[in-house]
């Protein structure tokens, strides 16, 4: 147990402190004169090793850390509490490093009071198993075609593989996560989408009915949601992602969307990359639809944002996914990708 | 700002209008609206929570993440306001301005001829009554001249 805590003055330079002298004491070790004074005497009730004398180095990061930190906190207080859903999808699911710096940042937010969600895609995956299954991946247009054999691979791939793994990853990071479908307890209700006549099971959300998130969340747990859900007649659909991700933010109040893709964002004038729109109302990333201005890719994900304001989200950021730490960027920093608010 | 001082030509014609809004029940879209009335100083407004549907032939609007239509009532909010009639185009036009989100259940606004305006503390009655201090009546004096 710790008689004396180390004290961190306002200033954070370390002020020289007196030790207590305990000339017999093995835990008190004489400190090189070059080193920052030692900012207190730790009395633990065990024998243990005494620890190295800080580096010079290792001190100022610590320093810088602690900095970091207590700059964060207006953030932290601003969000304590708030439920955030971030989809998950694209290269920075796709790169290991990307991913364990995405799954540490969730479990980091859980930890300092928000409370995360994650949605998630997994198209790459999908396709490496409908080979070894022996079926060739159609697409038209871009979008996949859905046949029955496919949506039982593609259910199959989401719910039993790529969720699962991201909860096993969360939970090694040192967080709980708790791996959900559209089908679990009815989160998600689907209906056809309009072009389902050509391209199959690919569904809508009709109904989102939040109840099963709001235990998981308030005990401290993160959900995982895979966006395949079931119609009325208990046939599976697949959903977009980021679609499914705006519905279940406007279902469970959610503060903050936060649509993690491989693109940094919009830009005011495409001929010039230093003009990338950091804010906007909805009013302005309509006009800038309007004008051409946002990329094919891009304009379901703003549509997916407006939906989501709408309904009460009060923010909606697409962040650029492929940075390492980016919704630790987005949230804690006044550092913003694109952010639509009302 | 329009050309307040002209007569805005509604039917049937009178002083004061009642501006009868009803709006998403959005935090934020409320506050919106709020700011954007107080800016353009406007001082009086009623505000209550109501249901209500108004569906667009077959369109469903989402709320809370689920698609709705004709069968069931969606929380919503209704907001008065009285105005002169100078006033109500520039009333309106900042309502839309603040609500709008371009999807589905943005809301209507109606506009309904009021007779008279009373203040309960004095007896005022008419344009007296309908004034408030520092409010667009105030404003709008100091900017037009009566020849």
């Amino acid at each position: 147990m710790l008689l004396t805590k180390p004290h961190l003055s306002n200033s954070f330079l370390p002020s020289a402190r007196r030790s207590n002298p305990a000339p017999s004491s093995s835990h008190v070790k004489p400190l090189p004169v070059s080193a920052p004074p030692r900012r207190g005497l730790r009395i633990s009730a065990t024998s243990a090793e005494a620890p190295a004398a800080p580096t010079a180095a290792a001190a100022a990061a610590a320093l810088s850390r602690v900095d970091v930190l207590s700059e964060a906190l207006p953030f932290i207080q601003r969000f304590k509490g708030k439920t955030v859903v971030v989809k998950y999808g694209g290269a920075a699911m796709k790169s290991p490093e990307l991913q364990s710096s995405v799954i540490r940042d969730l479990v980091l937010l859980s930890c300092v009071g928000l409370r995360p969600v994650l949605v998630h895609g997994g198209g790459p995956e999908i396709n490496s198993w409908l080979l070894r299954v022996g079926v060739e991946p159609q697409f038209r247009n871009g979008l996949r075609v859905t046949d029955a054999l496919t949506m039982e691979v593609v259910e199959m791939v989401l719910v039993g593989k790529v969720n699962k793994h991201l909860v096993s990853l969360i939970n090694l990071a040192g967080g709980t996560a708790v791996g959900l479908c559209g089908k679990d307890a009815r989160l998600i209700t689907a209906r056809p989408s309009p072009n389902a006549a050509a391209l199959g099971f690919v569904g809508e959300v009709a109904r989102v009915d939040a109840t099963v998130l709001h235990p998981i969340i308030a005990s401290g747990h993160i959900p995982v949601i895979a966006t395949v859900a079931a119609d009325e007649t208990g046939q599976a659909y697949n959903i977009n992602a980021d679609t499914a991700a705006g519905e279940i933010a406007a279902a469970v109040g959610a503060e903050k969307l936060l649509l993690l893709t491989d693109v940094s964002g919009i830009l005011a004038d495409r001929n010039d990359p230093g003009s990338l729109v950091k804010e906007i109302d909805i009013a302005g990333v309509r006009q800038m639809v309007a004008d051409g201005k946002v990329a094919g890719g891009m304009i379901p994900k703003v549509e997916c944002c407006v939906r989501a304001l709408a309904q009460g989200v009060h923010t909606a950021s697409i962040i650029d996914g492929r940075v390492p730490h980016s919704l630790l960027l987005e949230i804690l920093t006044d550092e913003e990708s694109v952010e639509v608010h009302q | 700002l329009r050309c307040l001082w002209l007569v805005s030509g509604y039917l049937p014609e009178s002083e004061f209008y009642k501006i009868e809004a009803i709006l998403r029940y959005n935090v934020q879209i409320g506050l919106g609206v709020m700011q954007g009335l107080l800016e353009l100083g406007i001082r009086g407004v009623t505000v209550s929570d109501v249901r209500g549907f108004g569906s667009q032939g077959g369109s469903t609007e989402r709320h809370e993440g689920s698609e709705f239509s004709e069968d069931t009532f969606i929380t919503k909010v209704k907001m008065e306001i009285v105005v002169c009639k100078e006033q109500v185009e520039a009333v309106v036009d900042k309502i839309i301005e603040k609500a709008r989100t371009g999807e589905i259940g943005d809301g209507k606004i109606f506009l309904i001829p009021v007779s008279d305006v009373i203040r309960i503390r004095t007896g005022e009655r008419g344009k007296q009554a309908e004034r408030m201090t520092g409010g667009l009546s105030d404003r709008l004096s100091s900017v037009v001249s009566i020849s």
